[in-house]
């Protein structure tokens, strides 16, 4: 429960965070978030990664949706993937591998308690 | 939860807990530096996390394709309400009170959907390109500062602003523009800027003006002088006049033969001396490469010819085919205007288009406008030159040339009498002659062609339409002429100086002073012609006028479209809009029909030649799918290459005698020396050229096709490049026929960048297409929504709302309600 509980809480986090700050707000919402929750380190790290990455899945889909996959297709084909999908994805696992670094970073800093 | 936890701490003893914490201080350090390198541009590669953010990045530009454009809201920029209703295509109908309100709303509009596209075509004329691109723009950008364009813009700024008009015109354009800019942010930037990782900056008049710089050079920067001098230089007068006619025999001009000028007000310059004039080359002292040029068509019939009985007005610019597009459409309406037609993003105004009472369109005029000149420096005195005998100092400009990531690069840039000092001892390229070489152009002298734009835009007849035109100056324009009383006009337009025969024509010398440009031509005595008997007018970038006209000039010109069009427009009778549409969708080769004949009756006697056979059953049609087409074309390729390539091959920007010339020599001259190929020992006839081209072309194909099909569209591959060259925002392969030589002149890059048929009835009723979309946005379904019909030829009928509408209408979707705001 507490392990979906941090996923989401990161993923409003970041949702929050980034209406004001910039994109890199995400490592900072996954961090804190991760330091409040204490998780173990590989746990914290699927915790990081899932969080942003649902933030960024959704908020991708959802632009992508409205927009009929117009400007993702031609994303996907300026990053040489195969499709539209393939670029959201990759977007995604950007974004996760963000969140899953700083929110390990912080469940080894708080492995003290 | 519980056991967990006491069982961690059991197994978590102080030194391990400790190197944890060493672990969790090296991740934090690691999660900044993935983080900084993400949010880091490493090379070309714009920084990862910052543009896949579905928040701020890329994402952001995904324009929802049911976005609503309406708007309400309160502007400080205006002074009395104002509308703007955007129609089906997302063309905009702007309606102010004043004249400095419309053009705030029209800058306001061009910057809402087009503003990265404004930002880089203004830099590319400024030579600014490399501070947002880097390296790979340097040596782009040094040419436009040695060509002298900020110069040139400086120049006509003075006079753009010393005019109230036209100083109204830009200063609320300009804060228009501004006024978007300083609204973005990150995440509403163009997506292109996310791209290339840099900003905005502010707009200022100057940008307007050098977009028209930027225009001018694109239609009268390429000049041959230095290529006519090369070949003066290695061929004898005698075969120089005959492969580089002035006027190429059986021109069909622009202003009709039989025309009646009135004799010249000024007389003929006497011509200096040759050996004053132009300094003497020898073959080595050039270099040679090649690009190619533009076309465009426009043609007005009478009312005595059209089924309405009303005249109609078509014009088809051939610029180069980008996204996004050098067009936008727009109608502006004030209330003492009403005008509709294809604007440029980057400046105010209508630039071709048609109001209540006159329409106009615009054609390359191709007269030659800009002249070299060789400079002698001082020698020990880099700051020196000759000139009249004397010794006379350059002024000096300094080009600061910022390059992304490099160190500034400072150029010095030398101005003559003449002008800057394009080539010199440190800069010189391909295509030119090795010595310093001075250009004279007349886009450098202060001109104020927006004040054209704008009175065109108000012209009511054709008095007010030859006044606005005066003020046209370079480029110089074929401007083509329709009104509601049922005149027709044509003008060879554009500022002309009164040369001395010869003049210009090669590179001059610099130092003698009767090599100098002299008085302008008077604009009236500028060749035009009105309601002329046989119906019609029509220009190509053909001759300008019969051996008749009293002033010599040269030019760049091409017959073959001129032909077909004349020949085309004097056939038909009770002409309908649809027989317009047809004849700019002409792909017609008259090259083929006149010169295949001839060659194939030099292979007769061929009959196991599949690719023969098609030729002989072929219309000449250059259509999207014709495989004859393709042969043809690679075929005379072969021929035109082999006739002259062992001759002239090493002319500087590759210059060889016009295929039309070419064609005519092929028919009445089967002798000239040039048919034999001096490669070989043998002595070739056309015969042996044409049979020997054919095999050449056979193998040729025999090995292509095995791979793709012939059809002509694939093998020319029209394509609209996005302005960065990036293929994912680009469209390749375009089923279209027609080639450069045909009216629709459909070639690799270039092409119809505007089309437009306009019938002057009561109620104007205007068509246009463009090859593009009227949002920049790649993410935006408006980026390139008139291309499919573009490239079938089908046109929209254009939405002209009437004087002081109400934009009551079925097409308009969205509104915008402006109101001023704050100060009053």
């Amino acid at each position: 429960m507490r392990y979906l509980t941090t996923i989401i809480s990161i993923a409003i986090a970041c949702a929050l965070l980034q209406s004001v700050l910039p994109w890199w707000s995400i490592a900072i919402a996954s961090f804190v978030v991760s330091l409040l929750t204490a998780l173990r380190p590989g746990r914290a790290f699927i915790a990081g990664f899932s969080g942003v990455a649902l933030w960024w899945l959704i908020l991708g889909f959802i632009r992508d949706v409205r927009n009929e996959h117009i400007l993702s297709s031609k994303l996907a084909a300026l990053f040489h993937l195969p499709g539209y999908i393939s670029y959201l994805f990759f977007a995604m696992i950007i974004g996760g591998l963000t969140g899953g670094v700083a929110a390990t970073a912080a469940a080894m800093l708080n492995r003290k308690r | 939860m519980a056991y967990y936890k006491k069982n961690n701490e059991r197994h978590i003893s102080v030194h391990t807990r400790q190197q944890s914490r060493i672990w969790g201080v090296l991740l934090s350090v690691l999660t900044i530096l993935w983080v900084y390198i993400l949010n880091t541009p490493i090379g070309a590669l714009p920084p990862l996390g910052k543009i896949l953010d579905p928040q701020s990045g890329c994402m952001a530009n995904a324009e929802p394709v049911k976005k609503s454009f309406d708007l309400n809201t309160a502007m400080s920029g205006i002074s009395k309400d104002s509308k703007v209703w955007y129609d089906d295509r997302l063309v905009p109908h702007i309606q102010a009170a004043n004249d400095h309100d419309l053009y705030y709303i029209q800058g306001y509009v061009h910057a809402t959907f087009r503003l990265w596209q404004m930002d880089m075509q203004t830099r590319a004329a400024a030579g600014r390109l490399s501070e947002v691109a880097g390296e790979k723009t340097f040596e782009f950008d040094r040419k436009q500062r040695r060509k002298g364009m900020v110069y040139a813009a400086e120049n006509s700024l003075r006079a753009a602003e010393d005019d109230p008009r036209t100083k109204e015109m830009l200063d609320a354009y300009t804060a228009g523009v501004n006024a978007v800019i300083s609204s973005l942010s990150y995440s509403s930037y163009p997506i292109e800027y996310k791209l290339m990782n840099f900003v905005p900056e502010p707009w200022s008049n100057i940008k307007s003006i050098l977009l028209m710089k930027y225009m001018a050079d694109d239609l009268t920067g390429k000049t041959d002088d230095i290529a006519h001098s090369y070949f003066r230089t290695i061929l004898l007068p005698d075969n120089y006049n005959n492969l580089f006619p002035d006027k190429i025999a059986g021109s069909t001009p622009v202003i009709p033969e039989g025309t009646h000028f009135p004799p010249a007000s000024l007389p003929t310059p006497a011509a200096p001396q040759e050996q004053n004039a132009f300094p003497a080359y020898k073959a080595e002292d050039f270099g040679y490469e090649r690009e190619e040029g533009k076309g465009s068509n426009n043609w007005a019939v009478r009312g005595s010819k059209t089924k309405s009985g009303v005249p109609i007005l078509c014009n088809d610019p051939h610029l180069a085919l980008n996204l996004p597009s050098l067009w936008y459409e727009v109608q502006l309406q004030t209330p003492d205007m009403n005008v509709y037609g294809a604007s440029l993003p980057g400046a105010p105004g209508v630039v071709i288009g048609f109001n209540d009472h006159i329409s106009w369109g615009l054609t390359n005029n191709y007269r030659d406008v800009k002249d070299y000149y060789e400079i002698k420096t001082v020698k020990g005195n880099p700051d020196k030159y000759w000139f009249s005998d004397k010794q006379v100092p350059f002024k000096k400009r300094i080009e600061h040339i910022q390059i992304k990531g490099q160190k500034t690069f400072a150029d010095t840039v030398r101005y003559t009498i003449h002008g800057p000092l394009i080539y010199d001892e440190q800069y010189n390229e391909n295509g030119s002659l090795k010595r310093p070489l001075a250009v004279c152009w007349m886009g450098h002298r202060a001109s104020n062609e927006m004040l054209a734009v704008y009175m065109l835009n108000r012209a009511a007849k054709y008095n007010e339409f030859t006044e606005a035109i005066q003020h046209f100056e370079c480029p110089a324009q074929n401007m083509i002429y329709a009104d509601k009383a049922g005149n027709i006009a044509l003008w060879g337009q554009g500022r002309f100086v009164n040369k001395w025969y010869n003049q210009g024509e090669f590179v001059m010398n610099g130092w003698d002073s009767s090599t100098l440009w002299g008085d302008y031509i008077p604009m009236n005595e500028n060749p035009h012609a009105m309601n002329p008997e046989q119906g019609f007018l029509s220009s190509a970038n053909q001759c300008v006028t019969d051996s008749t006209y009293p002033y010599w000039y040269n030019g760049d010109y091409s017959e073959l479209r001129a032909w077909r069009i004349n020949q085309a427009l004097s056939e038909m009778s009770d002409i309908t809009v649809s027989d317009m549409f047809a004849l700019q969708n002409d792909d017609y080769s008259i090259l083929a029909g006149t010169i295949l004949p001839v060659m194939l009756g030099y292979c007769q006697d061929i009959n196991n030649n599949k690719y023969l056979d098609t030729l002989r059953k072929w219309d000449g049609r250059l259509t999207a799918t014709s495989m004859a087409g393709t042969i043809f074309q690679l075929w005379w390729r072969n021929v035109y290459l082999g006739i002259w390539n062992d001759d002239l091959g090493h002319s500087p920007d590759h210059l060889l005698p016009l295929a039309e010339r070419t064609m005519q020599l092929m028919i009445t001259d089967t002798t000239i020396r040039y048919y034999d190929d001096r490669a070989t020992p043998e002595k070739e006839t056309l015969r042996d050229i044409v049979r020997r081209s054919l095999t050449r072309t056979t193998d040729s194909l025999t090995r292509k096709s095995k791979e793709e099909s012939l059809e002509w569209y694939l093998a020319k591959n029209t394509s609209v490049t996005h302005l960065a060259k990036i293929p994912a925002f680009s469209f390749t392969g375009l089923k279209t026929g027609g080639w450069g030589n045909t009216v629709n002149a459909m070639k690799g890059n270039h092409g119809p960048s505007w089309r437009m048929v306009v019938q002057m009835s009561k109620e104007t009723e205007a068509w246009g297409v463009y090859p593009g979309g009227q949002s920049g946005n790649p993410g935006s379904r408006y980026y390139a929504t008139f291309l499919p019909n573009w490239v079938e030829g089908k046109y929209y009928r254009l939405l002209f709302l009437s004087p002081q509408t109400t934009g009551q209408d079925a097409r308009i979707i969205y509104t915008w309600n402006l109101k001023p705001a704050g100060k009053e």
